[in-house]
This record gives C-alpha cells, structure tokens and sequence, in this order.
C-alpha cells in the first residue's frame, strides 16, 4: 500500500490583528500528515497551535498558502463542500462537552450521527466508539460526573464516531496525570495505525509527543523539525513517514 | 557521578555480562551521557569491593566458538551497599554549558551567529526527543500498572522535561536576541553601534 498524504499545508501564513499591531502567528508552515500516523506539533502557550490546527482543519483560511485535504484545495472550495467534507472527513475532538447538562454519553457521541442515521443505529455506532476509546462505562454517565481523562476520551469517541480521515486534536493530554496521558497518547497512536486514520495533534508539555510517529516544534509562528530531517522545501515537516507507512 | 551505582542496579535487577549490562545501561540511562567502556570499569571495582561476583559463564547459543561470557551477579554485600544508596540524598547535576559561556562572554557582533546555535540546539532536542521511544514491554492503549513500568515512565518524563524546558529558554533567549541583532543592524546602517 502506498502512503497517502492526507493533509498538506505548503507555506501557510496567517496573522491576526491586536489592536494596530499586526501580529503573524504562522509563518511559511508546511507540514504533511499521512494517513496511518500521529504528528504532535509542540509549542509555548501562544505560539499559534490552536491556530495552525484551525487553518488545518478548514475552519481558518490562511492569507498566504495552500492546504490540501486529500489532494483538493480547501481555499477553492465552495462554503457547501468545505462544511460537507468537515462534517464527514475531519474530525476535531473538543473537550467543551454536550450543550445539555442532562445527556448521557452515548446520545453526545451518538449527536454527530442523527442527521442521517436513525438513533438506534447511531447509538450502537456511539456504543462502538465509546468502547473503541476504552470508556464503554461512561455511556450512561453525564459529562459533569466525568473525570478529566474520560472527558478527553469521550470527546475522542465524539470525533470518531463518523469515521473521519483526519482527527484533530488541541491539548489531549490537559490536566492528565502521566498514566491517564500514557493511555490517551497510545490510544491515538494506536488508533492511527489500525484504522489508518491520519491523527494531528498539538501539545504544550513535550512528554505527550513521544507516541507521535513525527513531531516538531512552533516558535515564532515558525516550525522547527529534528535535526537530521531535511525538508525538501522552506521550513516543512516531512519526515521518513512515508516509507515507514509505505512499509505498513 | 559514576556509572558504578547505576551499573549495580542492574545486576541486582538481573545478572548479565558485561555488553549486556552496557546494553541495559544505554537502554535505561541512554541521555546519562555514560560510555560503554565505564560499565567494564564499574564491574571491576565493584568486583574489587566484593559488591558482585563472577556468577559462572555463559556460552551464547548463536556462537558456540566464541569465548563463555563472565556472568555478574550481586554479592549480599552488594544488595546492602545498594539500598544505602538508595536511602542517601541526591546531589543536583552542575550546570556546566556551552552555550551559556558562549552567550555570557559574547560581543553584540556574535549575536546572528548565536541565533542560529540556539536553532540548532533546538532541532538537536527535538532529535533526541524523537528517539525517546515508548519503554519497551508498556502496552499501549492500556495505562501502565506495574511499579517498574511507571518508574521508567518518570525518569524519561524527567528527561523530556529538561529538554523541554532547555527549548523553552532557547526560543526566549533567540526572540530577544532577534530583537537586539535588529535593533543593531539599524543601528549599524546609520553608522552607529551596539556596545
């Protein structure tokens, strides 16, 4: 099987404005995510990682830049298409939790599903990613009477339960203890591997990034890869997981 | 510190001959900075001292022409020696860096030159940071329970912590030197300087 280049930022810029001061928060990032594999992207609070996964994920358009989603151009998409392929193909788990304070677990996981599954159908998938994720027995509990790991783990289940190809996630190992962190870290790795899911993360504590097949890191609005990796462009992550992938 | 202590424990954990017990070391203490040879040095003074002892030979299976292999294994003296020093306080590592020197006793003319080390420091504990791997026998997917699964998870916690906090400082040190190289080029192109 060849590698598959799921998500691709070629020279991303982005800036905001704070006042009369433009601030760039990327700048010139490239990066590639291949399917089977987990990228952890590292970086001080502020450094622009919720950012960089915002534009990753269609939900930001860079100003400068290109990024492609399983070889198509988000910026040439229409509004319909992009918000199609973000509901069907790129999952991003957020730890914000059900609007409803009374929903069990398995009707939240279940949510995604309801436009076009019928619930008996949808909730046996959210039963399905629930137990994926290792927390088949939050099911029946509410989000409040979650611990921080479940909650990470739920909203991991939430995001996987349309089967995306690309997962997102900011921060999954907030206020973990280094066991919980452990397990949550595997899991993505692992779920990466056997459902060939291309899986981007960033974190802000670099213990988290050891599971990640390739990680780098973002300072200045600029990403910094391992020594020993040559970009084959301008400040771009693109490490030996395509042969590694490629070799399954 | 010396690699004797560390190099005991690994007996006691398990006897083994001298490339395997260097093999182990690597494995456990790899970012200790510890060469090979030391384990060979270690054993012969903690022979000397009584602390291990030549357990037999070992013939390996794959190699029957090649010389058995002296197994080490812990005397009890050993075993007690070892558990003083595990109730002995620890000493912190002296800060001893190159780069702190080259910064402390640089000139403004040295300050591109230094953001590009700080660059490289970086990408050089992203490097090792990237051959931190999952400790073998950790399942994945499943948290650790064993006491010696999660003591491994710590110390290699410790070490990606002072690597993370050594980026943390290297991307603060390189802003603010950004700032004053820009601020002396300036001053340069109007034929000025930076003291």
């Amino acid at each position: 099987m060849s590698a598959e280049v799921r998500l691709a930022l070629e020279k991303v810029s982005k800036s905001y404005w704070r006042g009369p001061h433009e601030t760039a928060v990327l700048k010139d990032v490239s990066l590639s995510v291949y399917a089977g594999e987990c990228v952890a992207v590292w970086g001080q609070r502020g450094s622009g990682k919720t950012t960089l996964l915002k534009v990753a994920a269609g939900l930001e358009s860079p100003e400068s830049g290109v990024v492609r989603f399983k070889d198509q151009d988000l910026g040439g998409m229409s509004k319909t298409a992009l918000v199609r392929l973000l509901r069907g193909e790129i999952g991003w788990a957020r730890r914000t939790g059900p609007e409803s304070d009374e929903l069990e677990m398995l009707d939240y996981v279940a949510l995604p599903l309801l436009k076009h599954q019928p619930l008996r159908r949808a909730r046996r998938r959210s039963a399905a990613a629930l137990s994926r994720v290792g927390v088949a027995e939050c099911s029946k509990g509410r989000w409040e009477d979650l611990t921080d790991g479940e909650r990470t783990l739920v909203s991991i289940a939430h995001a996987m339960v349309r089967q995306p190809s690309l997962l997102v996630v900011d921060d999954p190992t907030a206020n973990l203890d280094v066991l919980q962190r452990e397990q949550v870290m595997g899991l993505l790795r692992g779920t990466a591997e056997q459902d060939w899911l291309a899986v981007l993360i960033t974190v802000p504590d670099m213990p988290s990034m050891v599971h990640a097949h390739r990680i780098g890191s973002l300072s200045d609005g600029r990403l910094l890869v391992p020594s020993g990796v040559l970009p084959e462009r301008d400040n771009v992550v693109d490490f030996p997981g395509r042969g590694r992938a490629a070799n399954g | 510190m010396s690699a004797k202590n560390a190099v005991l424990g690994l007996v006691i954990e398990r006897p083994g001959y001298g490339y395997d017990l260097a093999r182990r070391l690597q494995e456990r203490f790899g970012s200790s900075g510890f060469a090979p040879t030391g384990v060979y040095s270690a054993l012969d003074q903690l022979t000397s001292e009584e602390l291990v002892r030549s357990g037999g030979a070992q013939v390996e299976p794959a190699n029957e022409r090649a010389a058995p292999r002296t197994i080490y294994e812990a005397t009890s003296k050993g075993v007690d020696r070892f558990e003083e020093w595990m109730l002995q306080t620890s000493s912190l590592a002296p800060v001893r860096d190159e780069l702190y020197m080259k910064i402390a006793l640089s000139k403004p003319h040295n300050l591109a030159r230094l953001i590009e080390l700080t660059q490289t420091q970086e990408q050089d504990c992203l490097a090792r940071l990237q051959r931190l791997r999952q400790p073998a026998g950790i399942r994945q997917q499943s948290r650790p329970k064993a006491w010696a699964d999660v003591a491994v998870l710590l110390v290699r916690d410790a070490e990606i912590k002072q690597l993370q906090a050594r980026v943390e400082w290297l991307q603060r040190a390189r802003t603010i030197m950004h700032k004053l190289n820009h601020v002396q080029e300036r001053s340069t192109a109007r034929g000025g300087g930076v003291a």
